[in-house]
């Protein structure tokens, strides 16, 4: 493809609980400086910014009007994507593509510590005919992930074994929010929140932010860069009404993965990438997550974790950075599933590297119940 | 938490949303004890909540029809734990494919002992059916009823039109 666009940098800040000694701006600041000298250009380099982020959870209206600057847009171009962060890759990429744009800076973050998350998430809902009913993100999910189990009779132990592998992991990343592995037991012992759903088997709320430098083919050639290229993407969405979707299945994930696998030539996903860092808001939502991927046929996620397919020695580690369960910066945690596959297949990540990372798959969504969801495919 | 680390601010805003024809005539019907429904004029689906056109085939639905005031549980949960900003816990809530819809309704299902979490999950299974309970005072809004469990009732799948 002519149109190629590469990945040549990723800064992310440390992902923790409560950043107190940073405000938005600082963490902004940080990620971009980081992804800029990670690929070895400067803000003056930089022809476009994307940003994306949360004015609810920020606090503040048109939070761009603060954030444009520590994402380094000082009189330059820069617009908004008020969606999942990872969003923003879809926009810089298609805007490269064009050949209007040859480097851009890609950046999205969350500061859930400073904001009433349970009340933005409520009021996401149409205020006459679901507002009232106690639904957020945990509440909405958990009518998800009991559609799903009920529906193919998912066995407890399975969501818990996702949470005690994506623990494991992000106790193995020092980036990650919490990095103590877990048991089975703990798991299965912890409070329920909202049936099925226990605490352990939902994500926590984090704060961090990430950013990419994204480049056309020409520029990453005249940069003599070794760079990661965005292969594939797509993306989809769904009804906003829960009532006229079949919950035990992401058919917005299926569309977005059929086009991101088109774009990027993969038949058999399961064999032809090699780590996948997809966002897991619960256990159970992993494991719809493969089946939308196409990893299995559906209903039968529960085998790759019985198999252990998905573990770091499995044949497709599927969040080796610990996933949302160990880090979950709301709306930036997708953008950073992409900084994870592209520190994977650059070879840079570290403790939590799985050997011989070719091809990696990033996965977001956003909206109720996953309504929204983009799949992006990162090779050599 | 005052120590020098955060500032504490915030907003209350308030706004007047338009419920639209569509919904006016919904809630209307609340208040006579009836739920009413557009019907797709190209492909038939009954859509609950009411909207005024059909998001797949994109074509205005302005045919009504009454569904039933019974259903089956097509999505359910239990909130055991307090969320800021949300109802005072322990609460049950239901997706509901009335008899007649083709998509179901959210709302609180009531009269259930949710003090054992387990045993309640088993009685509010999907495929249960429940039937709609109006309240003795109606306002024209969507809490003018809730569900109850019909408890004689065998669970049975219902497939909707998705
Ligand atoms: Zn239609």
């Amino acid at each position: 493809m002519s149109h190629r666009v590469a990945i040549l940098g990723v800064g992310m800040t440390k992902i923790e609980g409560a950043k107190k000694d940073q405000k938005l701006d600082d963490m902004v600041f940080e990620a971009s400086s980081k992804a800029l000298a990670d690929a070895s250009v400067t803000r003056e380099g930089i022809d476009s910014v994307v940003i994306s982020g949360c004015d609810e959870l920020d606090g503040r209206c048109i939070s761009s009007m603060l954030l444009a600057m520590p994402a380094g847009a000082y009189l330059k171009d820069e617009i908004k994507v008020t969606d999942e962060g990872c969003y923003g890759v879809i926009l810089a990429a298609m805007r490269l593509m064009t050949g209007l744009f040859d480097l851009s800076l890609v950046i999205s973050w969350c500061k859930t510590s400073e904001a009433p998350v349970s009340d933005v998430m409520r009021m996401r809902w149409d205020p006459f005919y679901h507002r009232g009913f106690g639904m957020n993100h945990i509440t909405s999910t958990a009518l998800m992930a009991g559609v799903y189990k009920s529906q193919y009779g998912i066995p407890m132990d399975i969501p818990a074994r996702v949470v005690v592998k994506n623990r494991k992991n992000g106790a193995r990343n020092p980036n990650a929010h919490l990095q103590r592995p877990i048991k089975l037991s703990e798991v299965r012992s912890s409070p329920v929140v909202s049936w099925p759903l226990r605490a352990l088997d939902c994500a926590p709320e984090s704060d961090g932010a990430c950013a990419l430098v994204l480049a056309s083919a020409r520029k990453a050639r005249e940069l003599k860069r070794d760079p990661v290229w965005l292969a594939g993407f797509g993306w989809a969405t769904d009804s906003y009404y829960l009532g006229g979707r079949d919950l035990s299945k992401l058919r917005s994930l299926g569309i977005a993965a059929g086009m991101a696998y088109g774009m990027a030539r993969i038949k058999n996903p399961l064999k032809e990438i090699d780590i996948a860092e997809i966002s897991d808001f619960s256990s159970y939502h992993e494991l719809m997550v493969y089946e939308g991927l196409g990893f299995c046929r559906p209903g039968r996620a529960q085998d790759l974790i019985k198999e252990g397919l998905t573990d770091m020695e499995g044949v497709l580690p599927v969040n080796p950075s610990g996933g949302l369960l160990s880090s979950n910066p709301f709306t930036a945690s997708g953008l950073f599933r992409v900084c994870e596959a592209y520190l994977q297949v650059k070879g840079n990540a570290e403790n939590h590297q799985v050997q011989g990372v070719k091809r990696a798959l990033a996965h977001g969504s956003s909206g109720f119940c996953a309504q929204g969801n983009a799949v992006f495919i990162l090779s050599r | 938490m005052n120590d020098g680390m955060t500032l504490r601010g915030g907003w209350n805003v308030e706004y007047n949303y338009a419920v639209g024809t569509t919904g006016k005539k919904f809630f209307d019907a609340l208040i006579e004890k009836k739920i009413i429904a557009p019907k797709c004029s190209k492909c038939g689906l009954v859509m609950l909540p009411p909207r005024s056109f059909c998001e797949r085939c994109f074509v205005p639905a302005e045919e009504w029809v009454e569904v039933g005031r019974e259903g089956t549980i097509q999505a359910f949960t239990i909130v055991p734990v307090k969320f800021e900003s949300l109802p005072e816990p322990p609460y049950a809530i239901a997706y509901v494919l009335l008899d007649g819809a083709d998509t179901a309704l959210v709302n609180f299902i009531r009269k259930v002992d949710l003090s054992d979490l387990g045993a309640a999950a088993k009685k509010l299974s999907i495929g249960k059916r429940v039937r709609v309970v109006f309240e003795k005072r109606r306002k024209g809004t969507i809490n003018d009823f809730h569900y109850e469990l019909i408890e004689t009732g065998q669970a049975r799948r219902q497939r909707s039109k998705k």
